[in-house]
């Protein structure tokens, strides 16, 4: 489960910064590796949102800042809507 | 991967605007072999200039801003625009009147918190709190807002309608919306580019800097091509393969860089086949921003009332901003007090402009010329004394005009409107259901105006030259 949501990060951040699934780890800086800046934030996070059909809240934006940090949020948030 | 075939591009755009010709010079500059096809007879999209007699005026944008602070300044040092054109910071860059108050925007950003505090005393601190917030060095502060209205980050720091209504202003008429629609996170963003960095202009016009992006892609290698209409995106096993030109046939390339409208890229270029069901559902739903109905009028030189020239020149006959759209979006014009007027810099034209639905065919026949007559008496009344009598050259160009040039749909002036729900759309930016298609420009929901645009543009080349360097070392292995 936390493999596949991993693989969809990767593939994720890879469409919206242009880097390859290759080039990016679960500890890979999104705003310092991968020049992810603001809107692109905000794209990932749109992105993540379409794909898990979860809401992710506005705070949170900034937190998702590398693979792991993205998902430990949508496991919390996936797991919280099944409550 | 295919072996390429040795007469492909590296990349085609289609359009070169502002993000267009930005994205194609730092491609060619970095060494690609770069086509970029325009439909109209000269570069620029909104970013043109025209020319009537001895009058030369700016088509739509007329100034820009974020350039000595924001990232258009490193944009135009890149590419070394600089050297070749003279740009010129006009302050004030904003000035707003309404029927009770006047504010001004300056170059110096205490002298504007100064000027609001004076005339909005009892919100000196909120002022001060406000501006502290749109200066904030921190790049993510803007993002942890990215569902809330400006109406929403306004009443965080005002009550005053007033004050949150002069503070709109400006975003009505960059923006196409009133605070109540606007996404907090761009009209931040205008309001820290266009309004705390902005006031900028090329001497000798717009056309001047579409001019000198044109001449830097093509000092790299790039090959520009004018009148060159696209008339497909071509796809194989879900790549882009190339376009195919209106007078020219096919030409292959690995990547395609849209700088078009993003109704015409999906349903008309790519072809409503080759787009997933749900983002032809969404497009269906999503909302373009307004048009903009501009009267350019070439004056004596005998004309003294004129204000200062440059400057942006706000008027607004009263605070309710919703009603305005509303009153817009439906052609209702018993108000025309909602305006904006600009004298170039050469004193020798004026332009002034009011958003505007795209209207019928029949509509514009009947209202150009009366909405022509009363913006100009309202302008007469409200901002520059005597004007009509200094008219000796007269022109406008309605939502319809500016779609025959730019094939912007509707005449929109900023692409989909910039709510908060259509904001930063990874489909528009690059659809995650073709391989090697990108947007850029005023469609991509990422980003509106010169500074906006001309970033995306920049951000565009820089996505496809890791994927292209990545490509060719995968090859090299």
């Amino acid at each position: 489960m936390i493999e596949n949501i991993e693989k969809d990060i990767i593939a994720i951040i890879s469409e919206v910064s242009g880097y390859e699934p290759e080039e990016i780890t679960p500890e890979t800086d999104f705003f310092k590796d991968l020049e992810v800046d603001s809107i692109k934030a905000i794209e990932i996070t749109v992105a993540i949102e379409k794909k898990f059909k979860i809401s992710v809240r506005d705070e949170d934006v900034p937190k998702i800042a590398t693979v792991k940090q993205a998902v430990d949020l949508i496991s919390n948030l996936l797991e919280n809507k099944k409550i | 991967m295919e072996k390429p075939d040795k007469d492909a591009y590296d990349a085609i755009i289609i359009g070169a605007g502002m993000s267009g010709l930005v994205c194609g010079c730092y491609l060619a500059k970095a060494g690609l072999k770069v086509l970029m096809a325009e439909q109209h007879h000269k570069p620029g999209g909104y970013c043109t200039s025209f020319r009537r007699g001895r009058f030369t005026f700016d088509a739509a944008a007329h100034s820009f801003g974020g350039y000595a602070h924001g990232n258009l300044g490193k944009i135009f040092k890149d590419l070394g625009i600089d050297n070749k054109i003279n740009i010129k910071q006009h302050d004030p860059s904003n000035v707003i009147t309404s029927p009770d108050h006047t504010v001004s925007f300056w170059a110096d950003i205490d002298k504007t918190i100064d000027v609001f505090q004076s005339v909005f005393p009892k919100d000196a601190d909120n002022i001060k709190r406000f501006f502290n917030f749109l200066t904030e060095p921190d790049s993510m502060s803007f993002a942890r807002i990215r569902s809330w209205t400006f109406k929403d980050l306004l009443d965080k720091y005002f009550t005053n309608d007033r004050i949150q209504a002069m503070l709109s202003f400006p975003l009505y008429g960059n923006g196409a919306l009133p605070p109540s629609r606007m996404s907090a996170f761009i009209g931040a963003r205008i309001f820290k580019e266009f309004l705390l960095d902005g006031g900028y202009h090329p001497a000798g016009g717009m056309q001047v800097l579409s001019d000198a992006l044109a001449a830097i892609f093509k000092e790299a290698g790039g090959d520009l091509r004018l009148s060159t209409a696209v008339k497909k995106i071509t796809t194989k096993n879900s790549e882009v393969s190339g376009v195919v030109l209106e007078k020219g046939g096919f030409v292959p390339s690995l990547y395609v860089i849209s700088n078009s409208d993003a109704r015409r890229t999906f349903l008309t270029l790519l072809g409503k086949n080759n787009v997933e069901q749900d983002l032809k559902d969404r497009m269906a739903r999503m909302v373009p921003s307004l048009s903009t109905f501009i009267v350019y009028l070439g004056v004596d030189q005998a004309a003294t009332t004129l204000p200062v020239s440059g400057v942006n020149y706000w008027y607004l006959s009263q605070y309710d901003l919703s009603t305005a759209y509303l009153s817009a979006k439906k052609g209702d014009f018993r108000d025309m007090g909602r305006y904006l007027v600009h004298v170039s810099p050469d004193r020798s034209t004026v332009i002034a402009f009011m958003n505007a639905p795209y209207g019928s065919k029949r509509y514009w026949e009947t209202n150009r010329i009366v909405l022509s007559d009363r913006l100009i008496k309202a302008v007469e009344a409200n901002t520059i004394p005597g004007l009509s009598k200094y008219i000796v050259y007269k022109e406008t160009a309605t939502p319809r005009t500016l779609q025959r040039y730019t094939l912007n749909h509707a005449g929109s002036a900023y692409g989909w409107e910039s709510t908060p729900f259509q904001l930063a759309d990874p489909d528009f930016r690059k659809p995650s259901f073709i391989r090697g298609l990108y947007l850029t420009g005023h469609w991509t929901t990422h980003g509106l105006g010169i500074p906006g645009v001309a970033y995306v543009g920049y951000d565009t080349a820089r996505m496809v030259l890791r994927k292209k360097t990545h490509n060719c070392q995968k090859m090299l292995n």
